[in-house]
């Protein structure tokens, strides 16, 4: 009895032809993997998230402090009640982390949020009218890397919104 | 001088071009379903004030379009047509180029809006490199180096993914990074009935930071598993890990995933079904001599 290894078997199949590449072709597909690998690894070791699709893939790569908070981000609109309408939940096409990345540009630039509000009437006309669009921080209280329960409500800025012009007044 | 010969000889081991055929069917197949079910955020910046749009390096050296809501449509409509008709076969050089160009550019839109996903370097390497094969067809068991190439690369960047990202959290986390809080972070932002508990158990997050970071430096190892039934372990392994976390965190990594379907051997579909072709003639040859 000869010991038949699945490997054996694949080989084995009926038709076992090869079909070669040219030395030409193989060393110019070599030469091509070679230099994105080289840019791969390029991205991870000196570059950022800028250098997409060549990145350092970091997901969950940065530490988090055991006893610092957890934040998690969200824009609203308020209402004139005061209600908060959410936004960053895919409302006016983005999602909650392209927030959180572009949160520095939005406390400098705090207009952009201004044209959150216009998307958000266009996507949903039925829509009451928002007063101000602000982005608060919630903040989970952390120790040892357990939470305790409490949060506080962190408001990053605030944008207010200039009243709908009305007719005749 | 082995060394090398050994590294050329285990990028071009040849594998039946019907591997490919059935490999490049399911990738193809996904990017209709990535772009109108799993990540439909993409195509929601069509909706997106441009003063959001935050160019990439790649979009400073290429005359890439600025993402208006036409532009974001019209990349859409031509990817979906692109992609069905690579996942025909048909020409498999020229639609698994445009394919490739225009996924590659549905990324930039995806990617330019302040968040970088990092679910799917293999995903476009695999893109890029199945047009290299040419003609592969269901029922070709013909072995081929060319073929054998592309899975090859494939299976290195899946491998990447994993092994890069352990280089990432040291680099950005620093070696104490198992030492930090990032899953419970992570569970406290995304988690789910499944994984709230986790919370709770002291310890459990923290020893899962160093599995983790412990599987993704030993990743290179993977490929080390030639034979067909260790390569689809490893498949399931891998794929029991992405369910975990999806199960976890609501995330998953679904190009990546599709790429990782590439290191099965899915010739296997097919092999017992090669019909015994003696049998046919001598049934006639019985049926004429009664």
């Amino acid at each position: 009895m000869v010991s038949v290894t699945d490997r054996v078997t694949v080989e084995q199949t009926a038709v076992d032809e090869v079909v070669h590449v040219a030395p030409g072709a193989r060393v110019i597909r070599l030469i091509v993997a070679a230099m994105i690998l080289a840019l791969t690894m390029a991205g991870t070791v000196y570059g950022d998230d800028y250098a997409f699709p060549f990145g350092p893939p970091r997901m969950y790569a940065t530490r988090a402090d055991p006893d610092a908070p957890v934040s998690s981000t969200r824009v609203v609109g308020l209402d004139d009640d005061g209600e908060e309408v959410p936004l960053s939940g895919g409302e006016v096409g983005l999602r909650r982390a392209e927030f959180e990345g572009q949160v520095p540009r939005l406390i400098d630039h705090p207009d952009l949020l201004g044209l959150l509000a216009e998307t958000y009437t266009a996507h949903h006309p039925e829509a009451g009218p928002l007063v101000a669009v602000a982005i608060i921080a919630r903040r989970y209280e952390l120790q040892a890397g357990q939470r305790t329960g409490a949060y506080v409500d962190d408001v990053l800025v605030t944008y207010r919104l200039q009243p709908p012009e009305r007719g005749g007044l | 001088m082995t060394g090398l010969g050994g590294l050329v000889r285990w990028f071009f081991a040849p594998v039946p071009l019907a591997r490919i055929a059935i490999f490049r069917l399911i990738a193809y197949l996904f990017i209709p379903i990535d772009v109108f079910v799993t990540t439909r955020w993409v195509a929601a910046h069509a909706g997106v004030p441009t003063e959001y749009y935050q160019p990439l390096l790649i979009a400073e050296w290429l005359p890439l379009p600025i993402p208006t809501a036409s532009v974001v449509e019209t990349v859409k409509w031509l990817l979906v047509g692109s992609a069905l008709l690579a996942a025909t076969g048909k020409a498999p050089r020229i639609w698994g180029a445009t394919t490739f160009l225009l996924y590659f550019e549905w990324m930039v839109i995806a990617m330019s809006y302040g968040k970088v996903d990092h679910d799917r370097y293999a995903f476009l390497v695999a893109l890029a490199v199945l047009p290299t094969v040419g003609i592969a067809r269901w029922r070709d068991h013909r072995r081929s180096e060319a073929a054998g190439f592309a899975v090859a690369v494939i299976f290195v960047a899946v491998m990447l993914t994993y092994f890069l990202a352990a280089w990432a959290k040291i680099r950005f986390g620093g070696w104490d990074w198992v030492n930090g809080s990032t899953l419970t972070r992570a569970v406290l932002r995304r988690g789910t009935d499944l994984s709230t508990w986790t919370l709770d158990v002291p310890g459990l997050l923290h020893v899962s930071q160093y599995l983790m970071i412990g599987f993704e430096l030993l990743s290179p190892l993977m490929l080390l598993v030639r034979r067909d039934r260790a390569r689809i372990m490893l498949v399931v392994f891998l794929l029991g890990f992405h369910l975990m976390v999806f199960a976890g965190v609501r995330i998953i990594f679904l190009p990546h995933v599709v790429a990782i379907l590439s290191i099965l051997p899915w010739e296997r579909l097919h092999n017992r079904k090669v019909p015994p072709e003696v049998i046919p003639e001598a049934d006639a040859q019985a049926r004429a001599s009664s």
